[in-house]
């Protein structure tokens, strides 16, 4: 199957009403399905949260800015029910910057005819856009003042697993079912 | 399952506030604690985030459990970064006196140490004491124009009152594709491997997801045939500080000035030690 899926129509930054909508129904889904999650059996605090999955998956299909909105305000909105407010901000910037990197890098990699290869191009990529935005959680060493070996041992890496694990099962398992979808529909 | 934030300080001071003043507050205080080593001065931040707390009136029974889950992360978390990895102990100076050694790592832990994970936990909880109230004291309604009076894009501010819009209509989705799935026989994963119970969850995010997406398609239309974005975008709601908004938005703006000259002079980046 040819596909042309990854070819931006839009400009990257583009802010229309479909971005500001594909945004906020993204940050809907991430912020119900976020309320869902499970730990990892052998540890005391890797949560599998599925709903992550949702932040890339919108970066790619959607661009930037709604991947941006997905991560940065669903995150936002599962802190304000769950009742922390803005304590953790810069773990919801660190949400943002995992759908924008999506939307960024998936904006200018080439097509890709082969189905299955472009299913192992998204994981890979979301995988790649999750590690690099995560980074922004090594923000806690000047906030909380907190030494980079706790930032890494019990911050980033138990995130970048438990939400590696999501992104790799279901970004692709999305991309293959919208894929026919957003071509029927013209996106 | 409730999917909408708690409002739970109606009628309160803060309650009364411009919610610019509650969105400000927080970043204003990150910049004023972030950075201080000193346990003393932290705990005079604190005072005044407890103050600031407190007029919120935020009843204790509905965020017990609020509490005791973040102070469980942080306890965890500063155990885990101040006793038991050595990055501390290296400002605690020569000669001075070992408590004991932590287990596992074996690091000195010195009044230094307990100082700097006291510091790091205040720190921790104070930030929450002013960040809550974004939580409990903003209608959720408010945060699109406050956004918006903020600077925000007007469409990225009409994005998140959309956001909150679409919570309960997501929320129905889901529980009607739960249903419709164990109609076909679906059940949920019991399985302690997380591969398998996120593979047992597609049945019900993909639906879900795909529905929404199409579903979306005619508020998409519906904004384009109104001109959304096509020039400034009005609120119902009006905004405008108040002098005890303004007052209170003062001190706070003084409090992370003092702090931020106290930083640069370097008063405030030694571990205290009693």
């Amino acid at each position: 199957m040819s596909t042309d899926a990854t070819t931006p129509r839009e400009p990257v930054l583009s802010l229309s009403s479909r971005t500001v909508v594909y945004g906020a129904v993204g940050a809907a889904l991430y912020a119900v399905l976020g309320l869902f999650s499970f730990l990892i059996p052998g540890t005391q605090a890797v949560q599998v949260r599925p709903a992550f999955a949702l932040v890339p998956f919108f970066g790619k299909r959607f661009g930037v800015i709604a991947g941006l909105f997905t991560g940065l305000v669903g995150n936002a909105i599962i802190d304000l029910i769950s009742g922390y407010g803005l304590t953790y901000w810069n773990w919801s910037v660190a949400n943002g910057l995992v759908g924008a990197l999506a939307g960024l890098l998936f904006a200018y990699l080439p097509p890709i005819a082969n189905e299955a290869l472009r299913l192992v191009v998204t994981a890979l990529g979301a995988l790649l856009a999750t590690a690099v935005g995560l980074l922004f959680v090594f923000t806690d060493i000047w906030v909380q003042g907190i030494d980079v070996t706790t930032v890494i041992s019990i911050n980033y890496l138990p995130a970048l697993i438990s939400d590696a694990i999501a992104v790799v099962i279901l970004v692709p398992a999305l991309d293959a079912i919208w894929e026919p979808l957003s071509k029927r529909t013209g996106r | 399952m409730d999917v909408t934030p708690r409002y739970l300080g109606a009628g309160s001071f803060l309650s009364r506030r411009d919610p610019r003043v509650l969105l400000l507050v927080p970043v204003l205080y990150i910049v004023a604690v972030a950075g201080v080593d000193d346990l003393r001065v932290v705990l005079a931040c604190t005072a005044v985030a407890l103050a600031y707390y407190r007029a919120a009136g935020i009843p204790w029974r509905g965020v017990r459990a609020n509490w005791a889950f973040m102070l469980t992360l942080t306890t965890l978390l500063v155990l885990a970064n101040s006793i038991l990895t050595s990055a501390v102990s290296a400002q605690a100076g020569p000669g001075e006196q070992v408590l004991f050694n932590a287990p596992i790592t074996h690091s000195p832990v010195t009044w230094t140490t307990l100082s700097y994970a006291a510091t790091v936990l205040v720190r921790y909880v104070s930030l929450a004491l002013v960040s809550f109230p974004v939580a409990f004291n903003i209608a959720p309604s408010d945060l699109g124009v406050a956004f918006a009076r903020l600077g925000l894009s007007q469409r990225l501010a009409y994005g998140v009152d959309l956001t909150f819009r679409f919570l309960p209509s997501t929320a129905a989705s889901l529980r009607e594709t739960v249903d419709a799935q164990r109609i076909r026989g679906y059940e949920h994963s019991r399985s302690r491997n997380p591969v398998r119970r996120l593979l047992s969850l597609r049945p019900v995010v993909v639906p879900l997801t795909v529905n929404a997406l199409i579903d979306a398609e005619d508020t998409v239309n519906a904004m384009d045939l109104r001109g959304f974005g096509g020039r400034h975008r009005t609120w119902m709601r009006d905004l405008a500080f108040d002098r005890t908004d303004l007052l209170i938005l003062a001190g706070f703006s003084a409090v992370a000035a003092v702090m931020v000259t106290a930083k640069i002079l370097g008063l405030t980046g030694e571990v205290w030690v009693p």
